[in-house]
């Protein structure tokens, strides 16, 4: 039986990078309000149409308030700053639209990495970013690091929803910091 | 009596039914007022306490309360729950599909088609005369316009050359659409033969359990009142248990009606006490639903580890090398597995402390709406609380699937709860991921429309139930499809009639009719999707792919972004395809399915 496609990352490799890719995009965006949540969600990888239980879709997902969504400098500028810092960074722009409803415009920017991660901000009611790892071979629950927050969140605090994959409470956390993110988490992989 | 015939749906009075039904309720609030009476002006008012004082006299009293109480109960069970609401139920089916027949055979006799064979399956039929028509190559003008020509003016008419020499197919367009009307007709007749059986179960039910009266005052009052107290008490449990078995014959309307009527102390008996008769009935509100639930679920996880305790003793002491060890082996492993199944189940409803647990994602409870170990297994949980959503989407998965993928499944439905709230306007988005059914278990099974047959009317069931207990106004109700989940939606909304807004079909083998109107929804609800790279679109094998322009219904766009591994294994990106809906890369399909569950359609694109 094949599998799906060959990723860079396990599972439990993929968390880190992908929240090196938030920290990255707060500390290029100016007048950073800071997110109110953050979580991270799994989605069913499948092959034939049948969901295969080894591998899975990690996706992270960073949240503005509604109140901080509504302003044109997140639902408009930081979709513009983020298009020119993610073609700065070489990254490819796969959706880049406009949709506008009875009472708001709503804009969604999707841009991949050459390492297969994809970067999603939807300024939307609640303006998120989405990080999703692509197709990752499932890792045991105990492999999976915990990585802190970016962007405002407070480690272990309310607005971290990671909480269901640390079933014996939040490892010791640092300091809620968004621009101290590491340049790499090589030495963490 | 036989079925309805289509002339008896379209004539039929159906304000009459409604007048009736309207009738019974007037007598109802009537009647109320009589007891109400009794209470106040008798019980409490020449009876008093302070008027007459003595046993006999509170034998009185107590006696009228109770035939009070008795007829308000019948009241309340009979004339407005039976009686009343099954009018009005019927009344409100038969002039649903009344509308689409008075729609319908205008068009079949416009294009010469004619209604043949028997109420229980009728067919449309090409006409003697568009046959004639056909055949003299001398099309009518609807015909010529669907192919493409002009209408022939003489016998070397280029058109008439066309249709003679070129293969334009007269025929097989004609019988296309007359099979079309016959999908529509046959959809409209099912569904009214739905109703016309479900009200009569109704009535006769009410028919063959007459109910008991208080004993009448004398010299065995006494002994009499208390038996009386305890077959009132029973006839709940009894009725509980009737609604749970499906031999009621009360619609989920019905039984929500039934519950409300119950008083607290009834109601926590039932959840306490019977949760088998209160966890999987729809009608039931979500609550007491899941509450009951939850205690069947631990006490089926402690019920498996008992057997499985048994079992391994048992095996402890059988030979190895015999048939019986072999036996009980794969049985401890079933049993395991289930233990499994459902061991997963309740971590991810269940938080730290045992107590029911929010999806991290949207910060909604889940409540857990049913499930079972039986065959491949089911299970149906909601992500918030449908009975108070502003929006319900109703998630239907497809090939594969069992209680062992629930997990997947119900991390698939809270993406798309997150969506709803990312996208939703600040409206409340409940979503369920309703795995009620037996799912084929690969594609050839997929083949088979009898997986969707069976689930039909446990469908109409759950949608009729979450219509049932909706608070206030009712929620903006989607059923959303994936793969063979669309075959299980369209034949559902098809032969039973689901109560949705919006019909939404992902990546659809075929919906079991081949026209959006046969659906029984507003056609410009129905909503298709399927990526250019998916290959189910070459395998509409449960009737035509609902994205084609002659079904009828609105399609959005969903991206293909599955790639294979090497360029030699070409299949593997396609085959990925057709569960990429909501994966990354398809943030398009996402969105557009978030737009139409939270009636935000000027969205979809």
């Amino acid at each position: 039986m094949e599998s799906p496609p060959e990723s860079v990352y396990t599972q439990a490799e993929s968390y880190a990078p992908a929240e090196g890719a938030v920290a990255d995009l707060v500390a290029a965006l100016p007048d950073f309000p800071g997110f109110a949540k953050r979580s991270w969600a799994e989605l069913p990888c499948t092959r034939a149409g049948v969901e295969d239980p080894d591998y899975t879709n990690v996706e992270l997902r960073y949240q503005f308030s509604a109140e901080d969504s509504a302003t044109p400098l997140v639902n408009e500028r930081y979709v513009d700053l983020l298009r020119e810092h993610w073609r700065g960074l070489g990254h490819e722009i796969i959706r880049d639209d406009t949709t506008e409803l009875d009472d708001a415009t709503y804009r969604d920017l999707t841009a991949v990495r050459e390492d297969g991660i994809t970067l999603w901000y939807s300024a939307a009611h609640l303006a998120t970013l989405m990080v999703q790892s692509g197709c990752v071979p499932r890792s045991d629950p105990s492999e999976i690091p915990y990585v802190p927050p970016s962007g405002g969140i407070r480690p272990g605090g309310k607005g971290d929803g990671v909480g269901e994959y640390f079933p014996e409470g939040i490892p010791a956390a640092r300091p809620a910091n968004p621009f101290d993110a590491p340049d790499t988490y090589d030495d963490q992989l | 009596m036989g079925a309805m015939t289509w002339q008896q749906l379209r004539d039929l009075d159906c304000g009459a039914i409604r007048a009736l039904g309207d009738g019974w309720k007037s007598y109802v609030d009537a009647m109320l007022d009589q007891t109400e009476r009794l209470r106040t002006d008798v019980v409490d008012g020449h009876l008093a306490v302070e008027h007459y004082e003595s046993d006999t006299a509170a034998r009185v009293r107590e006696q009228i309360g109770l035939t009070a109480d008795r007829y308000e109960d019948d009241l309340s069970d009979y004339a407005s729950t039976r009686i009343a609401t099954t009018l009005h139920e019927a009344a409100d089916a038969f002039e649903a599909e009344q509308g689409e027949i008075k729609e319908l055979v205008p068009l079949i006799a416009a294009h010469d088609f004619e209604i043949e064979g028997d109420p229980a399956e009728y067919d449309v039929n090409l006409s003697g005369e568009l046959h004639r028509a056909i055949l003299t190559t001398d099309p009518p003008q609807w015909l010529c316009d669907m192919v493409g020509i002009a209408k022939p003016a003489g016998a070397f008419d280029l058109d008439r050359l066309k249709v003679l020499f070129n293969g334009v197919d007269l025929y097989g367009t004609a019988i296309g659409l007359a099979g079309q009307y016959q999908d529509w007709l046959r959809a409209v007749m099912s569904r009214t033969r739905d109703a016309d059986d479900e009200a009569a179960a109704a009535l006769t039910e009410m028919r063959e359990h007459p109910t008991e009266l208080p004993p009448r005052l004398g010299a065995a009052y006494d002994e009499l009142v208390g038996d009386y107290r305890e077959a009132v008490s029973e006839e709940v449990a009894a009725e509980a248990k009737a609604i749970a078995e499906g031999t009621s014959g009360m619609s989920p309307e019905q039984v929500n009606q039934w519950w409300d009527h119950l008083s607290d102390s009834e109601r926590d008996a039932l959840v306490e006490d019977h949760p088998g008769w209160v966890g999987p009935v729809d009608g039931i509100p979500t609550g007491p639903r899941d509450t009951a639930n939850r205690s069947l679920l631990d006490r089926e996880i402690d019920g498996l580890d008992a057997q499985i305790a048994d079992k391994e003793r048992l095996l402890a002491g059988t030979d190895p090398e015999s048939d019986e060890y072999e036996t009980l082996t794969e049985a401890v492993d079933g049993l395991k597995d289930d233990r499994a199944d459902l061991g997963r189940l309740h971590d991810r409803i269940t938080d730290d402390d045992g107590g029911p647990a929010a999806s991290s994602q949207t910060g909604q409870p889940f409540n857990l709406l049913g499930f079972d170990t039986e065959g491949g297994g089911r299970a149906v949980i909601a992500i918030g609380d449908p009975d108070g959503a502003d929006n319900v989407n109703t998630y239907v998965p497809g090939t594969g699937n069992s209680l062992g993928t629930a997990g997947g499944l119900l991390s698939r439905a809270e993406t798309m709860a997150f969506d709803a709230q990312r996208l939703g306007g600040g409206d409340d988005t409940a979503t369920v991921m309703w795995l009620g059914y037996d799912t084929p278990d690969d594609l050839v099974q997929a083949t088979d429309a009898a997986f969707a047959r069976e689930g039909a009317r446990d469908l109409e069931s759950f949608t009729k139930g979450l219509r049932a207990t909706a608070d206030g106004d009712p929620a903006n109700l989607t059923v959303t499809g994936h793969s063979y989940g669309t075959t299980m939606v369209g034949t559902a909304a098809a032969s039973e009639g689901l109560p949705a807004d919006n019909l939404v079909m992902i990546a659809s083998p075929g919906t079991g009719v081949d026209t959006a109107s046969a659906l029984g929804a507003d056609e410009d609800r129905v909503w298709a999707t399927v990526n250019r790279d998916d290959p189910i679109r070459y395998a509409p094998v449960h009737g035509m792919d609902p994205t084609e322009d002659g079904f009828g219904a609105n399609t959005f766009t969903s991206d293909a972004p599955a790639e294979s591994s090497e360029w030699w294994k070409f299949w593997e990106g396609p085959i990925a395809d057709h569960s990429s809906y909501w994966d990354e890369n398809n943030g398009i399909s996402r969105d557009n399915q978030a737009y139409i569950v939270t009636g935000n359609e000027a969205g979809v694109r």
